[in-house]
């Protein structure tokens, strides 16, 4: 097994090289019989292959059971040091992501206005011409608005950006941008730390969804069950501060609710009673620095302005500096307002009062991998926005999308679709048609994650290189994006030409990895390493090299939180927030994600509105009555759901469903909330603030058409019940 | 009533498989959801079926509100078939389309089964599921079935097996190596994705498997244990 493996992985190389060029379609499709003779593949025996999921942000290795040529089911990889043999929801799903029956098959063109969404199949010869025409008529105007992809890739259209005076960006809607701002503040650091939750005793965390979305939350599930049950004698305990009981607070020992943008303003208050109960663990002239920024504060204005009562306040402080090992970790709602990047500033200054960098059950910093070509600088909402007043310009943009959405992402009310409607020409590499692709005037889609080469480096985390090899030959006519730029860089010719003159991208990850090994394990011949690389799906090291910490920063006043709509035409606070299944709206094409229920309210396939049952009945609302959300930027309506916990002036919406296009699971299902959201920024971290519009809501008279599955059988009861049979 | 379920059966005699729930480790993540959908071959259902309470789910997750704002509370529990030692699904089958295996599982033979559902009506944790009609899958999500285990058509109850194709191939590798299974060996879907490791399967006739220490914990318990099914599963109280 062991050799045919080795021998799959060698000739699967040399398959792909060929697949970059026009015309060698046929040896690829030829690739699975060649590697395992007819009388190897037995019936119903499988192999397994390793990859890198990129279903998310966070890069967990996989391994996919590969049978007769096909995926059957994808694994956590058990040797990778992120996810150990675990996986999420999303990861599992991935497979309706590569056998989705929308897929695009092959490189299409416009065919009809622009928008329209009607495209014709032309040649991948004039597909490539196209775009490179189009390279060459905009020099430095052009954009490409890319997923982050930290790895080769991101080196690959880095250079190639950089080469042809354009700008790359890359962009993730509701991304870690704040954190990693407020980390450069107070730690004077740029990547994200481990947040080492299996060896906490006490974790207090404000809004941080680490249990469904945040960072990686494979990682962090696997953390919360050790930190749970998986030390003898010791259990670890966790309280969540936020305005909704989220999925993660379920989970909470004791969840704490607390107005909307004030969780800043808490963790100075519970920092200056670590302070004045003298239980910092500070330098002196530290002290001296940190106790200057608290002294002004009063507790008893500050349990005013965020609603959580003073003894309360007084009892998380205790509780935090007694515990053996606290940590203080804030994100989600909490980031998610005008003062985001303050508010985690705040509370990373309780890590830095109890001493928690870098020891056991703390912040830790691990010394990056080195791996070359992985830088990939996230940006936020701000950076895209500032492509409004680029294009103004007399040379108008080239625009690219690689795996980016950004007119479902951004709220109509930034009016970035101007920057699409104003674009010369623009490109998409999505292998799916989702909104923004929608609008392209050439599409060249790219293979899905499972057909592709790639790596994925995970900094900070568990210090890793995961390495993607394609486990299934490609499906369709369809290209990896690596190559078309490689190939665009070979047509452009010059400084281009000469910076990116690898035949393709495999042979361009290969020799990134040479780079790499020549670097960490000069003694052992690549090849050798380079096939161990395969087989075990990447590069990690156990454990990580700490990275000293010098600076400490004290926190900076949080300003208050800004809220657009007036208090009393718009009464109540809105929180969209991240579903389960489909996240921001990408896995709403999958149908198990669609079919998965909402962990809190058992909602499957489509949208719904929470709202406190006591609030809904001073409405007159029954539970599906059909609602009105009215902001000053728009009007959705959707079914209520009662939800208890929603504090009574709050009201929350899942992301992820009214998408105008996106397929047959996707299309015309539900409403997107982020069409009734101001503008408004963090300006340090230029991130979105998603909280920070307030709405009405009215009743529409008619009754909505949820669907709950709830515990199985009450479904067809309740059903019969409304006469609805 | 054949007590089915061995207790007292030394080591080295036959497998008793359980799992034990650790609700203090659940998040509610749903991993477990997808991983077994996926592994089962079990059918979407899509809304409007859905609408009509006929999605199928083998494991799903339970939650719980207690309480009021700001009082609240939420408690997730996974539900999945417990194959239980004295199973009220089974004496009332007909046609003995659910019945027990020697190595504790509560079975279902799909072509024996005519689909009258007194096995459902008599479950009381609702996990056996009805096919109302042909399972479908659009091109090309058909390819990703698994070949091990059978799609069942219209007109038959379905439910969770705890992967019997697994437990099966494990215990033949076994068997060729003439051995015993080793505890962690096989792995249900479910078990295999849980990040947390809430869920833990293993023999419960061995004393050194996991689940057999986990399930002495005395914060186990049995889900509706009052009913007397002697369920195969042991559930772990969330500590609060
Ligand atoms: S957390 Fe889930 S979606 Fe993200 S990389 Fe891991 S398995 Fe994939
Ligand atoms: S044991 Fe297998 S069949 Fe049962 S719920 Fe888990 S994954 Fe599904
Ligand atoms: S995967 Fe594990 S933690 Fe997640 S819902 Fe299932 S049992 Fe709970």
């Amino acid at each position: 097994m062991d050799l045919n493996r080795r021998d799959f992985l060698k000739v699967i190389g040399l398959g792909a090289a060929g697949s970059a060029l026009p015309g060698c379609g046929g040896e690829t499709a030829k690739l699975i019989p060649a590697v395992l003779p007819d009388e190897e593949i037995v019936p119903g025996v499988a192999n397994w292959y390793a990859s890198v999921c990129r279903e998310c942000e966070a890069g967990c290795g996989i391994i996919v059971r590969v049978m007769e040529g096909r995926a059957k089911k994808i694994e956590g990889n058990p040797d990778h040091p992120l996810n150990r043999g675990k996986l999420c929801a999303r990861g599992q799903a991935s497979l309706q992501g590569l056998y989705n029956p929308d897929r695009i098959r092959g490189p299409l063109q416009r065919d009809g206005e622009r928008g329209e969404g009607r495209f014709k199949p032309i040649p991948w010869e004039d597909a490539m011409s196209r775009w490179v025409a189009a390279l060459q008529k905009h020099p430095g105007g052009a954009v490409l608005i890319s997923r982050p992809v930290p790895g080769t890739l991101a080196g690959l259209f880095s250079t190639f950006m950089k080469e042809i005076s354009g700008t790359v960006l890359f962009y993730e809607p509701s991304a870690e941008r704040p954190l990693r701002a407020a980390n450069r503040k107070s730690f004077g650091i740029d990547f994200l730390p481990d947040y080492d939750l299996a060896n906490t005793t006490y974790l207090l965390s404000f809004g941080a969804p680490f249990l469904s979305h945040w960072l990686s939350p494979v990682h962090f599930g696997i953390a919360y069950g050790e930190m749970r049950q998986g030390r003898p004698a010791v259990r670890g305990r966790f309280v969540q501060v936020e305005p909704r009981l989220s999925m993660t607070a379920a989970s909470a020992d004791r969840w704490v609710p607390i107005r909307p943008g004030t969780e800043g303003l808490l963790a100075v208050a519970i920092g200056r009673l670590i302070l004045k109960e003298g239980r910092a663990k500070l330098s002196r002239e530290d002290r001296c620095r940190f106790e200057k920024f608290y002294d002004p504060f009063s507790i008893d204005r500050i349990a005013n302005e965020t609603g959580v009562a003073e003894e309360e306040i007084v009892r998380l402080a205790r509780e935090f500096y007694t515990a053996a090992s606290p940590l203080a970790i804030g994100g989600g709602i909490a980031s998610e307002q005008t003062n985001g990047t303050d508010t985690l500033v705040a509370i990373n200054a309780l890590n830095l009062l109890v001493g928690n960098i870098n020891q056991p059950g703390g912040i830790h910093f691990f010394q990056p991998s080195g791996f070359p070509a992985s830088s990939a600088e996230v940006v936020g909402e701000q950076a895209l926005l500032d492509l409004k007043n680029r294009t103004q310009k007399p040379s108008r943009a080239l625009l690219m999308l690689y795996q980016s959405n950004p007119l479902y992402t951004l709220p109509p009310s930034t009016q970035f679709r101007q920057v699409f409607e104003e674009a010369d020409f623009i490109v998409s590499f999505s292998p799916f048609l989702d909104e923004s692709t929608a609008m392209a005037d050439l599409i060249l889609p790219d293979h899905f994650f499972l057909e592709s080469w790639g790596d994925h480096v995970t900094e900070g985390i568990a210090p890793a290189v995961g390495l993607a090899q394609p486990v299934v030959i490609p499906r369709y006519d369809t290209r990896p994006v690596g190559d078309l730029f490689l190939s665009a860089a070979n047509r452009f010719g010059g400084g281009l030409k000469e910076r990116l003159s690898w035949t393709d991208f495999r042979t361009m990850v290969r020799e990134q990895w040479q780079d790499f090994f020549a670097l960490r394990q000069p003694a052992q011949p690549f090849d050798a390493a380079w096939v161990e690389a395969l087989q075990r799906g990447g590069w990690w090291k156990p454990e990580g090299k700490p990275v000293p910490i010098s600076q400490r920063g004290a926190p900076t006043a949080p300003e208050p939180a800004r809220f657009e709509g007036s208090e009393k035409e718009f009464p109540f606070h809105f929180y969209p927030f991240p579903s389960m299944g489909l996240h921001q709206g990408e896995g709403a094409n999958r149908p198990w994600l669609q079919e998965l229920p909402d962990p809190l309210t058992t909602v499957v396939w489509g949208s719904w509105v929470e709202i406190n049952p006591k609030t809904a009945q001073e409405y007159g609302l029954a539970e599906r009555d059909l609602v009105r959300v009215i902001s000053p930027y728009g009007v959705i309506e959707a079914p209520v759901i009662f939800f208890p916990g929603n504090p009574p002036d709050l009201i929350s919406m899942p992301l992820g469903q009214g998408h105008t296009f996106y397929g047959r699971y996707a299309r015309e299902r539900g409403v997107n909330p982020l069409t009734l959201l101001a503008p408004l920024i963090d300006p340090p971290s230029g991130g979105l603030a998603t909280g920070a519009t307030r709405v009405r809501i009215e009743r529409t008279g008619k009754r909505g058409r949820p669907v709950l599955v709830d515990q199985t059988g009450q479904g067809a009861k309740r059903h019969t019940e409304e006469g609805e049979a | 009533m054949v007590e089915y379920r061995d207790q007292n059966a030394p080591p080295g005699g036959p497998y008793q498989w359980g799992m034990v729930i650790d609700l203090d480790r659940c998040t509610g993540c749903e991993a477990c959801m997808v991983a077994c959908k996926a592994e089962n071959n079990v059918r979407i259902a899509g809304e409007d079926e859905a609408a009509k309470g006929r999605a199928v789910s083998w494991i799903r997750i339970e939650r719980y509100w207690e309480g009021e704002y700001p009082n609240a509370q939420l408690k997730f529990m996974p539900v999945l078939c417990q194959h239980c030692g004295n199973a009220p699904c089974e004496p009332v089958c007909p046609v003995y389309a659910s019945y027990h295996t020697p190595d504790g599982l509560n079975a279902q033979v799909y072509n024996r089964c005519v689909g009258v559902r007194y096995c459902g009506n008599n479950c009381p944790y609702t996990v056996r599921y009805f096919n109302w009609f042909e399972p479908h899958w659009d091109e090309p999500l058909n390819e990703q079935l698994n070949p091990d285990v059978t799609v069942r058509s219209v007109g038959v109850m379905e439910k969770c097996t705890f992967c019997v194709q697994r437990i099966r191939a494990g215990q033949q590798t076994a068997q060729k190596e003439g051995r015993r299974v080793k505890d962690g060996e096989v792995t249900p879907a479910c078990v295999q994705s849980c990040p947390t490791e809430a869920l833990v399967f293993g023999d419960r006739n061995d004393p050194e498997s996991r689940v057999s220490k986990l399930a002495e914990s005395d914060r186990g318990f049995g889900l509706l244990e009052e009913l007397g099914t002697k369920p195969a599963i042991t559930y772990l109280k969330r500590i609060k």
